[in-house]
């Protein structure tokens, strides 16, 4: 027989965060607080120029890629705000035209991955059986490569671009949520009440989705937003190697391909858009770890 | 009995009381708490759960962290007042003098290391000495010597196979055997006092039995003291010379273990008593009505006045202070503070 | 006995995979547009002596049978010829692998130990401005692309500050004057061994970029699960056990809590390998360091079908074993795993 003590754990922990801003620690909470709500804020900005570029891009048609050979690298100045390139492009609207493909395209491949891979995990770990088995196995199989590798080598039968990148990034990602939901519905299959809804006779897709689905719900949720990062940097990566977006339109790892050669001399041709990236996926590292704290405080 | 209580306390709790700002205001974990400890002795500390019977013994060692700043009160120990010690000085204090066990030992074994392993560092930490003199003697190296303790200390207990058993894991013992094994532990270095922490509650019913009576041998045996920590009287019963019942962060009533049974004073006790289930009865089962208080919250007053039978108007306003403090059986309750008045 | 058999039966399952990776990359390679034989030959070839190597590559053969003989071969240590070196695979592979290898294990120790120091300091130190600053700071580390990453190094210390060099794995003027003798292949190591100081350090002042640059990333990931998997162990029965018995805070964190903690990171090092494995392509790259990455770079660009298949399973199989060898290092430090 056991004796419960989560009264004391609770009190305790209230305890701690009250000792903590007695102590003085306001400041360092109040800045981590600040830095979620900044790091929102950064997300939603970049987030509306993606979707509104072609207003808010001061010059939306070199965005798209028409050159500009007179003003070809120039520096930071009052015209260009981040420069050009070397196509004389300016380096601002070309960032908030890459963010359309590195925002969308991130936000895509986690959730399609979702999509496949939810259901199938549902499926293997409930249904267990020959069905099951071989989705775990191939979910094994495609696991056991690194997820990039997997991406390019895909991207490279079916032919760059941005669409097809893409397509070629969701391939490896499934797997993920399918093992993470698999584990979970495996695990969450021997509570009683899913034991007590199956003697009640209710139906086994009805068990699925009412019992088991919301329960899963949560870790696939938080799985989801700490990918979109990782999403972003994969779909860089692709077309850093010219796996991706093709010229002339922008995108970021593209974009960073693009200045490496004038590294040396116009550096901000590179490092305006890989910059962009790393703040994107840092902004959304720490959205996604304040979400976590609340969805997941354990 | 009595004779024990003519004693020199060797722990002593005065007025603890433990609480904290919480979001809701001021939350009073305990408030309060009286009680002494004499050498030798087995004190139960009896209660429902969340009555703080179990932060008592935590915060007697600062083992909440988040909790030392808001203890107030004394617990004397040793001529030391053990809330005003730091936390280095605490170790010294910890496991040697004061040891503690509690209610789940496989989970209170580290799991990726062997029991040996465990048993080892307590014996380097506490008997550096004794290790010493048993090399000189015997001339054995240091690590055999640890060896030679560490079996003669769970043989002490009731262990067998102990070679086999100091190189297993947590997993692989049961529950009575990790106990055993804890109890080993606790003992190693003759403590003064050991807190039993609900220590039996997560066995089963025989080995329960077996355990609780390795406790009082070894205290008989070692001369140690024990606060045993427990929510079940009939154990309590069984082992103790001494029994303070707790009830929402105070002690309400104090006394020897057959005055307590015999001519239990408090309504909460009382109602305690009651609500046991005897064979043969064919009454229905009586129970305390109501529930335990909310902490953050607590009734004015006596706490537990909304749900006494005898309550007046005086134990909605007023706290009640222990009668007859400092002699064999003391109560918290204006029942008895107005007799004795009147 | 356990552990034998557990080896065992995962040695079986490595030796499936691999052989799965064979079929999936030989496919994968003919998959890719572009003529072998033509490439072989090179630029101004005859229509006869493009059909002439096409026989003598035997790519006239059905697919099947190619892959057959490939796998034969391939069982005998063979991995055909290079079609722009011309020169065994294996044998460019050899030389090219330990110098990658050089970069990746130093950045993965690296990581490692500053990764699980860090994540433990963090931990014991929750709460306070130290804990906040490793948090922010293997924040940004997670998420730097490593080709940006790698960029920004050479930017900020090479271009402006001067303190490293640019690329390469050694200067030029060196491989003349003080040529390393190879003997393990790892230049890092033969350097030191036959005595020849000069270009030793000259390699260590090349190798710091490439291997900052692979370790942040690792190195983040690792003090973050540290930290969260440490601040997890610490809320369990048997520290409390231990703190009652009278052991300080320090010991209970690093030696005691410590152990318990590891577990989830050793999960998590496989996945470091090939993380870094990736990422060394582009380091290698950027900073021009010989390693496997720029010779498969090259095995792409130049469409080097042998090589690239070469490369490919090579590193797969690097992989799959330090997944294998992760698993079976669980179970020997958590007793617990059946």
């Amino acid at each position: 027989m056991q004796v419960r003590t989560y009264d004391f754990n609770k009190l305790a922990q209230e305890a701690l965060e009250d000792h903590r801003k007695a102590r003085g620690y306001n400041l360092r909470l109040f800045l981590r607080k600040k830095l979620a709500v900044f790091s929102t804020l950064v997300l939603i900005i970049i987030m509306l120029s993606a979707i509104f570029a072609p207003w808010v891009a001061p010059y939306p048609e070199q965005g798209k890629g028409a050159t500009n050979l007179e003003e070809r690298l120039q520096p930071f100045s009052g015209k260009h705000f981040l420069g050009t390139d070397i196509y004389g492009r300016d380096l601002l609207s070309r960032v908030i035209f890459g963010a359309r493909v590195s925002v969308f395209g991130g936000f895509f491949i986690v959730l399609m991955a979702a999509v496949i891979g939810v259901p199938l995990g549902l499926w293997a770990g409930y249904r267990e059986g020959v069905s099951g088995a071989i989705i775990m196995r191939t979910v094994e199989l495609v696991l056991s490569f690194p997820t990039a590798l997997v991406a390019m080598a895909v991207a490279v039968v079916i032919g760059a671009g941005t669409v097809t990148a893409l397509i070629a990034l969701v391939i490896p990602w499934w797997p993920w949520y399918t093992r993470l939901v698999q584990g979970e519905v495996l695990s969450l299959k021997n509570m009683l009440y899913i034991e007590a809804a199956q003697m009640l006779g209710y139906g086994r897709v009805y068990i699925l989705l009412r019992h088991l689905l919301p329960n899963v719900l949560a870790p696939v949720i938080v799985m989801m937003l700490l990918d979109v990062g990782p999403a972003i940097i994969a779909i860089g990566v692709l077309s850093f190697l010219g796996l991706g977006t093709q010229p002339p339109n922008a995108d970021w790892g593209l974009m960073v391909w693009n200045g490496a050669q004038n590294l040396l001399g116009e550096w901000w041709i590179a490092i305006v858009p890989g910059f962009a990236m790393f703040l994107l996926v840092t902004a959304f590292n720490i959205f996604g770890d304040s979400l976590k704290e609340i969805l997941d405080p354990n | 009995m009595s004779s024990k209580t003519q004693q020199e306390p060797i722990l002593s709790v005065q007025d603890l009381t433990v609480s904290f700002e919480g979001s809701r205001g001021v939350v009073r974990i305990l408030e309060g708490i009286d009680f002494t400890l004499y050498p030798g002795e087995v004190l139960a500390l009896v209660g429902e759960t969340g009555c703080g019977k179990s932060v008592t013994a935590k915060s007697l060692l600062d083992l909440i962290p988040q909790l030392s700043r808001q203890r107030t009160g004394r617990v004397s120990f040793d001529g030391t007042d053990l809330l005003k010690l730091s936390n280095r000085e605490l170790i010294r204090v910890r496991g040697r003098s004061i040891a503690m066990i509690f209610q789940n030992p496989q989970s209170s074994i580290n799991p990726v290391f062997t029991l040996g392993e465990q048993i080892f560092r307590l014996i380097r930490m506490y008997l550096q000495d004794a290790i010493d003199q048993i090399c000189k003697q015997q001339n054995l190296k240091q690590k055999t010597a640890i060896g030679l303790i560490a079996k003669e200390k769970l043989v002490e207990v009731g262990l067998t196979e102990t070679d086999r058993l100091l190189k297993s894991y947590a997993h692989e013992v049961s529950g009575g055997m990790a106990q055993r094994y804890k109890i080993a532990l606790a003992l190693l270095s003759s403590p003064e006092i050991l807190i039993a922490d609900e220590a039996t509650s997560a066995l089963d019913v025989t080995v329960q039995a077996h355990i609780l009576k390795l406790l009082k041998k070894m205290s008989q045996k070692t001369g140690t003291a024990i606060l045993f920590i427990t929510h079940d009287l009939g154990i309590a019963a069984q082992i103790c010379d001494r029994v303070a019942v707790m009830y929402s962060g105070r002690i309400v009533e104090i006394g020897n273990t057959m005055d307590i049974f015999q001519k239990p004073l408090h309504p909460y006790t009382r109602g305690l008593l009651e609500a046991v289930p005897r064979l043969g009865e064919k009454d229905p089962l009586r129970f305390i009505s109501g529930m335990i208080p909310d902490l953050s919250n607590p009734p004015q007053g006596c706490r537990f006045h909304p749900r006494c039978d005898h309550r007046m108007a005086i134990c909605r306003t007023q706290k009640p202070i222990y009668k007859n403090k400092n002699g064999d059986h003391a109560v918290a309750c204006h029942l008895y503070n107005a007799k004795a008045a009147g | 006995m356990n552990l034998i058999l557990f080896t065992l039966k995962r040695l079986a399952g490595l030796a499936a995979l691999l052989l799965v990776l064979s079929v999936l990359v030989f496919f994968f390679t003919r998959a890719i547009p572009g003529d072998i034989a033509a490439l072989y030959v090179g630029g101004n070839a005859k229509p006869e002596q493009i059909e002439q190597a096409r026989l003598e590559l035997g790519l006239d053969k059905p697919l099947y049978t190619q892959y057959l003989r490939y796998m034969g071969k391939l069982l005998q240590g063979d991995m055909g010829l290079s079609l722009r070196t011309h020169r065994p695979v294996l044998k460019d592979l050899s030389e090219k692998i330990p110098m990658s290898l050089e970069l990746v294990l130093l950045a993965l120790i690296v990581a490692v130990l500053l990764g699980i120091t860090l994540g433990g300091i963090a931990a014991r130190k929750q709460g306070t401005l130290v804990d906040e600053w490793i948090k922010w700071f293997t924040a940004a580390a997670v998420s730097l692309p490593i080709f940006f990453l790698a960029l920004l190094l050479q930017l900020v210390f090479f271009d402006q500050l001067g303190w490293f060099p640019l690329q390469g794995r050694l200067d030029s003027m060196l491989e003349f004057t003080h040529p390393i003798e190879l003997i393990t292949g790892f230049s890092f190591v033969d350097s030191l061994v036959t005595g020849n100081f000069t270009a030793f350090f000259n390699v260590a002042w090349h190798m710091v970029l490439p291997v900052a640059a692979l370790t942040l990333g690792p190195l983040g990931f690792i003090a973050r699960l540290t930290r969260s998997s440490l601040l997890e162990v610490m809320t369990q029965d048997y520290i409390l056990a231990a703190r009652a018995s009278g052991l300080s805070e320090g010991v209970l964190y690093f030696r005691y809590g410590l152990r318990n903690a590891l577990s989830p990171i050793l999960t998590v090092i496989g996945l470091m390998v090939a993380l870094t494995m990736l990422n060394t392509f582009f380091v290698e790259m950027i900073f021009n360091w010989p390693g496997i990455g720029y010779y498969a770079l090259i095995a792409i660009t130049s469409l080097d079908f042998p090589a690239l298949m070469g490369v490919t399973f090579t590193v797969g199989s690097i992989y799959v074993l330090a997944n294998t060898a992760t698993d079976i290092m669980r179970r020997l430090v958590d007793p617990r795993i059946k």
